[in-house]
């Protein structure tokens, strides 16, 4: 049975794992069968200097990064700094802000680990085991397949303009692109990120560069964000590189293949039994 | 002119024969002064093997569980083992093992995998030590088979595994029963895997029966997706007296693979550091009870020669020389010390000997800590631990009749007599 999924905005793809669909690289022309939404306003440079209250720099990028619904499949590669190198390779469904389900294809013995995520609760099937297990507490912290992308990333989805104050510290340019720096401190005890400072592209609403701060001011993850290019009338980073400070000898790289949005998304898809194997 | 009339006693005492004679004179003194010394050496005797086989027990417990007498781990384990950290390695097992197992000093090499893992009973879960080891080679070791409580060893390339009994029971599963584990693979991804509980484990240290899970070696690495690797390799020295020096011998004949390093057991730090300390401070205990038990001797070996002053003073009297009565009363004290001492190592040595054969249950003192410790306690006599004992009961006994014998002939022997 395949149901419609209603338009409600989704997280922000910014940060969120199991949005990874989005928040990955589009590999041109792999886009298929995404539903035409208005596009996403693009601004000209020239209307940078008018966008100066920071909530409305963080309301532009949430519309870039939200969706009601979407499919990717995407790689992620996991550099070990003693020269390993690790790549797996899954597909994801998402619907809404609290929904969604991902299933890794390759390599072969991780091949069939799900996941799926419900109203901000995790399980995990494990394929040797047979059977699905809940995810909490201390497990949270841990890396999605040893990746630098922790499960409490993916388990939490806030949207940026509504979980964090934000200023402008400065404007600057990053890899050539004109940015402005925002410093945004958590509304809330409930995020993993006390505060946050993001390098805004102000002519595409995407960040460029992330840093996430634990309360005491600690540098947990910094992100790059990259190859940033427009699907369905919205500015994607397309390639995600993630460095967990928790995890000082990996980074991992999140790449899009295949990506579509808006598109239905089966409802059985986001059920305990669909996670376990039945149909 | 006559010849002076010459008392043989005064002139030659026969010192040892007269002090034998004394001892025997009053019984009901000599027992009680020897019965101090008895007490006091079976008492130190005692004592020091325990205290010996305490420190024993830990440095064991800790050498099978933990530490080997060196280690091979990845490099920069050792500084993050409480995390246990699969990604941290020893690779290549099919090479390295038959090397180090090839060493004259080694009498065996242990490859073992650890780590934290959440055993689930499919109604909850329960944090847990999983170990993958060798059963067949850990016998004499870890020792399995003798830890083993009800039910059978878990068997290579099966998914089977022996739970602690204290584990167990919380999960309310027996042999038969099915456990899923789920932990870390080297990768940091989630690993999981199904397992029959075989048997229940009675290891006797009280933090591994509480959470050890004991998989066969195989099970471990498919769990942890380390084949052929292990979290470290334990190496057993084949002579007691290398055990401290076995890391340097081993790091000198086998080159050790890149990534890799080898420690010995002493410099794990924290632990047997701390049993040094305690050892320094048991150390200060026993001079302590040493010095109880010569005040003890000394007590009742004064009080028998202060009653003797009138005694004494009539031999002085008798013109005994002072030397000679000195000599005569320290003699007594060391007759009463070494017969003391005699039985009282024959009763330290039979104490320690029988109750090192039996044990000294501590299990329930032990429940719940994690300090590996086994749970009963074995007395580690040895002939130093007499040699110590006797020679405070001789030397205290002598002593301790020193003093008085000093004060009596001091005395006028008219003085002496009137008391």
């Amino acid at each position: 049975m395949t149901s419609r999924q209603p338009r409600t905005p989704s997280a922000p793809l910014f940060g969120l794992l199991f949005a990874a669909a989005a928040a990955a690289t589009v590999i041109p022309g792999t886009v298929v069968a995404q539903e035409v939404r208005e596009p996403t306003e693009i601004l000209p440079r020239g209307d940078v200097q008018q966008v100066n209250d920071p909530a409305e720099i963080l309301r532009r990028v949430d519309a870039n990064l939200t969706f009601s619904t979407a499919w990717t499949r995407a790689r992620m590669t996991i550099h070990y700094r003693a020269g390993d190198v690790r790549t797996l390779e899954f597909e994801s469904w998402a619907s809404g802000e609290t929904r969604s389900f991902l299933e890794f294809t390759a390599p072969a013995r991780d091949a069939g680990s799900r996941f799926l995520r419900l109203e901000g609760v995790m399980w995990y099937y494990l394929p040797r085991v047979g059977k699905s297990v809940r995810i909490q507490g201390h497990m949270l912290r841990q890396g999605l397949m040893g990746s630098d992308f922790s499960l409490g990333d993916a388990t939490e989805n806030p949207r940026l303009v509504e979980a964090y104050d934000a200023v402008v510290e400065a404007d600057s340019t990053l890899d050539g692109r004109p940015v402005r720096v925002l410093y945004l401190t958590a509304r809330t005890d409930d995020v993993s990120y006390a505060s946050r400072r993001a390098w805004v592209d102000t002519e595409r609403w995407v960040p460029l560069r992330e840093e996430r701060y634990a309360r005491g001011g600690r540098l947990l993850v910094s992100v790059a964000l990259g190859d940033v290019r427009q699907v369905a009338g919205r500015w994607y980073p397309f390639r995600v590189e993630m460095d967990n400070a928790l995890q000082t000898d990996t980074r991992t790289v999140l790449e899009t293949v295949e990506l579509r949005l808006d598109l239905d998304v089966p409802e059985r898809y986001f059920t305990l039994r669909h996670l376990e194997g039945g149909s | 002119m006559s010849e002076p009339l010459k008392d043989p006693v005064v002139a030659r005492p026969p010192l040892l024969g007269l002090a034998w004679r004394n001892t025997l004179r009053n019984v009901r003194r000599t027992l009680l002064t020897g019965s101090a010394v008895v007490v006091a050496a079976a008492a130190v005797i005692f004592m020091l093997s325990y205290t010996r086989g305490i420190i024993a027990n830990v440095e064991d417990a800790y050498a099978l569980t933990e530490s080997g007498h060196a280690r091979i781990t990845g490099e920069g384990y050792l500084d993050r083992q409480r995390f246990m950290p699969l990604y941290l390695n020893v690779p290549g097992l099919g090479e390295l093992l038959p090397s180090l197992r090839s060493h004259p000093a080694v009498a065996e090499a242990l490859p073992r995998i650890r780590s934290a893992v959440l055993a689930s009973n499919d109604e909850m879960n329960i944090g847990a030590l999983s170990m993958g080891v060798d059963f067949a080679r850990e016998e004499g070791y870890l020792d399995p088979q003798r830890m083993l409580g009800e039910g059978q060893l878990p068997r290579p390339g099966r998914a089977e595994a022996m739970l602690g009994a204290g584990l167990a029971g919380k999960l309310g599963l027996a042999p038969g029963d099915s456990l899923t584990i789920l932990g870390q693979t080297a990768w940091r991804s989630f690993g999981g895997l199904r397992v029959e509980v075989t048997g229940t484990a009675r290891s006797g240290v009280a933090y591994l029966d509480a959470s050890l899970i004991l998989l066969p070696l195989d099970q471990a690495q498919l769990l942890a997706d380390l084949p052929d690797a292990a979290t470290e390799v334990l190496l057993f020295a084949r002579d007691k007296e290398q055990r401290d020096e076995l890391a340097s011998l081993i790091s000198l004949d086998r080159p050790i693979p890149e990534r890799l390093e080898v420690r010995s057991w002493r410099q794990e730090g924290t632990l047997l550091g701390l049993m040094d300390v305690a050892r320094a401070a048991w150390g200060f205990f026993l001079v302590i009870l040493m010095a109880m038990a010569g005040l003890i001797i000394v007590n009742t070996m004064l009080m028998a020669v202060l009653e003797r002053t009138r005694e004494l003073g009539m031999l002085a009297a008798m013109g005994l020389r002072r030397g000679s009565l000195i000599r005569l009363v320290v003699t007594e004290g060391l007759i009463i010390g070494l017969l003391g001492s005699a039985i009282g190592a024959v009763l330290g040595t039979g104490v320690a000997l029988w109750v090192g054969a039996v044990g000294i249950d501590i299990s329930a003192a032990m429940e719940g800590t994690e300090f590996p410790m086994g749970s009963v306690i074995y007395p580690d006599w040895h002939w130093t631990q007499v040699a110590v004992a006797a020679g405070l009961g001789v030397a205290t006994g002598a002593l301790a009749a020193l003093y008085p014998a000093l004060r009596a002939v001091k005395l006028a022997p008219a003085e002496a007599l009137r008391r």
